[in-house]
């Protein structure tokens, strides 16, 4: 597997020879560019044209943050996986009220089945969330039920809070409260943890996307304008639970990440730079990890299964089988 | 599909020996992950081995990995990672020639493999332009279904870059 | 598969050799390179390594450790280089 290239000091990153090179006070260092899938940058950093045709020479995408780590951009390389086919299916899922609203439903289905594994697995680790856990056990049968995607964003945007009110049970931390979710900018630690976790994400899902045949400005769940990428944002859904959400609590409760590693800025709560490189690693670490998977027949990475399920949209898409979301096994 | 044309294609051919629904997903553009290491490995070869002897010639969208004379006649070779699909190599080759023939260039072929230091012959006759009909017209049957045909299990899912789209 | 490379080239073809290895993987100090890579990329890095080289007179040596799993690696006075992917 490629890496992933994070970049939080400043510096210049640029075309050297035939590979990459990023050039900070304290010197150069040389990144092989065969090595290279995608670059996440978040520090200062200059760079020019003559990259920027490497980089799709290469096929690599170039996600960039503000200082406040919020997501501006990506450089997203010229296709090459372009299939018309495909597109006019996305779309035509689009435009049919009816199409539309069944994947979407699909998205919230399963990101809440996910959410349920979570609350699972903490209630089987002694901790008290019976109540809570009854409101997701029949999901499925009520979303059945919906009929309008306004609707269906307000039961899941009601049952996301249910599960966000159990981190304060879950973390049992008085550093990291959960209070209420609150984004840009974060009002306390623990927002500013899952804001952070979340735009990562939501990157990863859109650089698997690029090597997929779909089109990521259309989406499903969220609204679409053609303007911006959305169907990152849907997939992603599926994923918060399971590696940023549980990767977050993995990091408060061995203490690799403690409140000296956030500050408050104007009018909000930041990741300190050594937080941000804790995090990332952790997060890379766990996209590698392998899980069983019997129909392909060989292990596969939570990155992996991001694209697979990226496959399966495509199927559904072409009408070739259904959409089932991933959900966890444990 | 509405309003676009799917045309036969030496990797139609090549995949219409191997799996229908290969033929299908490709006639779409629907194209397999790159990021596969046979796939690969398989371009890596491609690059690689006779790169001296290798011009590339296109031919009406056909193209040709090598051409020369030996003798005064016309030689084109197809190198291949590994005689694994023998048949499948073998009626594109036959493909490449055929399509020579109605441009009115008279060639034979060679298959190589140069991983196993092989070379086999692929002579057009009658027998093997009618097979070249049958698969052309089986490969549009194909292409225009509605749906793909199913997956099935066959030996080369395995090492295929489309395993895990087909099997997830 | 994990690699390390260690080589000893003369003068006129080492930058080469250096800018080669550079495309592939991380320098670790003088002479030395390891990182992970694809079945396909060290067919390729190998290939474009022997079109450098003299066969006559440069030696390349590569280790391939399969996976970097099982092994540990020791650092005894600086990091010089090293294969780090947050920066």
């Amino acid at each position: 597997m490629q890496k992933t290239l994070y970049i939080f000091s400043n510096g210049t990153l640029q075309r050297e020879g035939n590979t990459l090179c990023y050039i900070t006070e304290e010197g150069k260092r040389f990144l092989p560019v065969e090595d290279i899938q995608e670059i996440m940058v978040f520090g200062a950093v200059d760079f020019n044209k003559s990259l920027l045709e490497f980089l799709t020479q290469h096929e690599i995408l170039l996600h960039y943050f503000n200082y406040h780590d919020y997501y501006m951009g990506t450089f997203y390389p010229r296709e090459h996986y372009n299939s018309g086919f495909v597109i006019l299916k996305q779309a035509e899922h689009y435009m049919e009220e009816a199409k539309r609203l069944t994947l979407a439903k699909k998205f919230v289905a399963g990101a809440l089945r996910n959410i349920e594994q979570v609350l699972r697995y903490y209630e089987r680790r002694g901790i008290a969330l019976g109540d809570t856990l009854s409101e997701f056990t029949d999901n499925e049968t009520q979303i059945e039920s919906i009929t309008d995607l306004s609707e269906l964003m307000a039961y899941e945007g009601n049952h996301r809070e249910t599960y966000y009110r159990c981190f304060d049970k879950i973390l049992d931390h008085p550093d990291f409260p959960f209070d209420k979710r609150t984004r840009r900018p974060p009002q306390n630690n623990l927002n500013t943890l899952i804001s952070f976790g979340n735009s990562i994400l939501y990157t990863i899902v859109l650089s698997e996307i690029y090597k997929t045949h779909l089109d990521p400005r259309i989406g499903y769940l969220h609204a679409t304008n053609f303007r911006r990428f959305s169907l990152n944002l849907d997939v992603a859904e599926i994923f918060k639970p399971i590696i940023i959400d549980r990767l977050i609590f993995t990091l408060i409760d061995r203490q690799m990440l403690t409140k000296k590693d956030f500050e408050a800025e104007t009018g909000g709560i930041v990741l300190k730079e050594k937080g941000r490189k804790v995090f990332v690693e952790e997060l890379d670490k766990r996209l590698s990890t392998t899980i069983s998977h019997r129909a392909v027949g060989h292990p596969v990475s939570y990155r992996r299964l991001i694209r697979m399920e990226l496959y399966k949209v495509e199927k559904h898409l072409m009408g070739e089988e259904s959409y089932k979301p991933f959900v966890s096994q444990w | 599909m509405a309003g676009s044309e799917i045309n036969v294609t030496a990797t139609l051919i090549w995949y219409y020996y191997i799996c229908h629904r290969e033929v299908w997903l490709m006639a779409r553009q629907i194209t397999p992950d790159q990021d596969n290491s046979n796939l690969e490995i398989g371009r890596v070869i491609q690059d690689q081995r006779y790169a001296r002897e290798k011009k590339e010639v296109d031919l009406g969208g056909l193209k040709v990995d090598i051409l020369k004379r030996e003798g005064g006649e016309l030689v084109i070779a197809e190198v291949k990672k590994s005689s694994r699909f023998k048949e499948s190599a073998r009626m594109q080759l036959a493909f490449y020639i055929k399509s020579l023939k109605t441009h009115g260039v008279i060639a034979r072929g060679e298959l190589r493999f140069p991983e196993e230091k092989q070379k086999e012959a692929v002579i057009l006759d009658e027998q093997l332009e009618q097979e070249l009909d049958r698969a052309e017209r089986e490969i549009l049957r194909i292409a225009y279904l509605e749906q793909p045909p199913r997956p099935e299990k066959i030996q080369w899912c395995k090492r295929c870059a489309y395993n895990e789209f087909c099997w997830t | 598969m994990f690699v390390i490379v260690v080589y000893d080239i003369a003068e006129k073809r080492v930058a080469k050799v250096l800018k080669k290895s550079r495309q592939y993987l991380y320098w670790v100090q003088n002479s030395v390179f390891e990182g992970e890579i694809s079945e396909a990329k060290y067919k390729k890095y190998v290939t474009e390594l022997k079109k450098i080289i003299n066969l006559e007179e440069d030696s390349v040596i590569i280790y391939n450790l399969r996976t970097s799993k099982y092994s540990s690696r020791e650092v005894i006075g600086l990091e010089k280089g090293g294969q780090s992917n947050i920066l």
